[in-house]
């Protein structure tokens, strides 16, 4: 109980960080984006940073999913790491109809 | 004289563009602002609010509008999420548990959205926005908490600093096939429309699930992250989801929620509620006067 406490507590702070490291990093990208875009200058540049920003932003829930089936493999909680990876393939199922 | 014409007119046309952009994006960032500061003060996602300003007010397609509004409910999850991490309030095992049925929900209707024509999504919105100001005025707020703490909340249950009380207490967990149904729901509304879908999921999990109404809101604003993301990703594979759009949309809600969780704290908001309410219904009649035309 103890043990599968202070994972839980490890967990969420993992998770707190993969959360703001993916926010800050998307949304620093697209605030510079829009910048270049208005300045009209290096469109390229701007056209790289939002998309990129985009795709961290997509993928800031996905790793964070991916962070909790680790420490539940970890804490060998087996029935947690199959619904993790159901939610992990449902999502999985969202980037194939999306180019199918 | 010529030249100087030929010249102002060529300078006109290099601007155009750009300024048209800088308008759109600005005038989207500042949305998105108004329906960040609104939902952080209603205590709802602000996507109700931005997906029929984007289609009403700017024209975009509903499809395009919803895409927008996910990666702003995307990011709105993961900056609240952040913040609350470690104080417990986010009931992880519960979340993992409901995320199974929303994200499945989310992506069944991210495929749906893609089969519907647009004037059935602007009739489902006018639905779902009616029932918002529906739940918004008769909202609930059960305890539900056991004040021992020393109980045990059984495997989805949870332990939490209350306010209230000022000391750890327990809740535990009910009738989970009944918030199973409600996050499949809450999923598949959330893609097909660019909502969060915590308006839908909270209330359940407070009435009838067992959970105090702080936990629910924290743990359904961690998972639409992960369940607006099932209908972003399908979104953006189908060339809806602009980033050039998507940006300011983000930065904007992410603006406004900070100024309105400064604003927000002590000050009361029946009035207000009534307000938004008011508006959502004349949301719901302009989406369904758009859907015939």
């Amino acid at each position: 109980m103890n043990r599968e406490r202070s994972g839980m507590e490890r967990l969420e702070t993992t998770i707190g960080e993969v959360l703001r490291f993916g926010t800050i990093t998307s949304s620093t990208m697209f605030a510079v984006g829009l910048l270049i875009t208005v300045t009209g200058y290096q469109p390229m540049v701007a056209q790289l940073l939002l998309g990129t920003g985009l795709i961290i932003l997509l993928a800031t829930p996905p790793a964070r999913v991916v962070v909790s089936v680790i420490e539940y493999i970890r804490e060998g909680d087996w029935t947690f790491v199959v619904l993790t990876l159901i939610v992990l393939m449902a999502l999985a199922g969202s980037v194939v109809a999306a180019y199918l | 004289m010529g030249f100087i014409r030929f010249k102002r007119f060529n300078r006109f046309n290099a601007l155009n563009p750009l300024n048209l952009t800088a308008w759109l994006a600005l005038i989207i960032f500042g949305a998105g602002a108004m329906a960040g500061a609104l939902g952080i003060v209603l205590g709802l996602g602000g996507g109700i609010f931005l997906v029929p300003f984007l289609t009403l007010a700017l024209g975009l397609p509903l499809k395009s509008a919803a895409a927008i509004s996910l990666s702003t409910v995307i990011a709105t999850s993961s900056v609240v999420s952040a913040q609350r991490a470690g104080n417990q309030l986010i009931n992880l095992r519960f979340g993992m548990v409901l995320e199974v049925a929303t994200t499945v929900g989310s992506l069944l209707g991210g495929i749906t959205a893609q089969f519907v024509a647009e004037s059935t999504l602007q009739r489902l919105f006018g639905v779902v926005a009616a029932a918002v100001a529906a739940v918004m005025l008769g909202r609930i707020n059960r305890r539900n908490v056991i004040l021992d703490p020393t109980v045990d909340p059984g495997r989805l249950g949870g332990r939490f600093h209350e306010e209230e009380s000022g000391g750890i207490v327990s809740y535990r967990i009910k009738r989970l096939p009944l918030a199973l149904f409600a996050s499949f729901i809450a999923g598949n509304v959330s893609s097909l429309l660019g909502i969060g879908g915590g308006i839908i999921k909270v209330p359940v999990l407070n009435a009838w699930c067992g959970m105090p109404l702080r936990a629910a809101a924290a743990t359904s604003a961690l998972m639409i992250g992960v369940t607006a993301t099932g209908g972003a990703i399908i979104y953006y594979g189908r060339g809806d989801l602009q980033p050039l759009l998507a940006a300011p949309a983000v930065l904007g809600v992410q603006a406004g929620s900070w100024v309105g969780a400064r604003v927000a704290s002590g000050a009361s908001v029946k009035w207000l509620k009534v307000l938004m309410a008011a508006l959502l219904v004349v949301v719901a009649v302009l989406m369904f006067m758009r859907s015939t035309q």
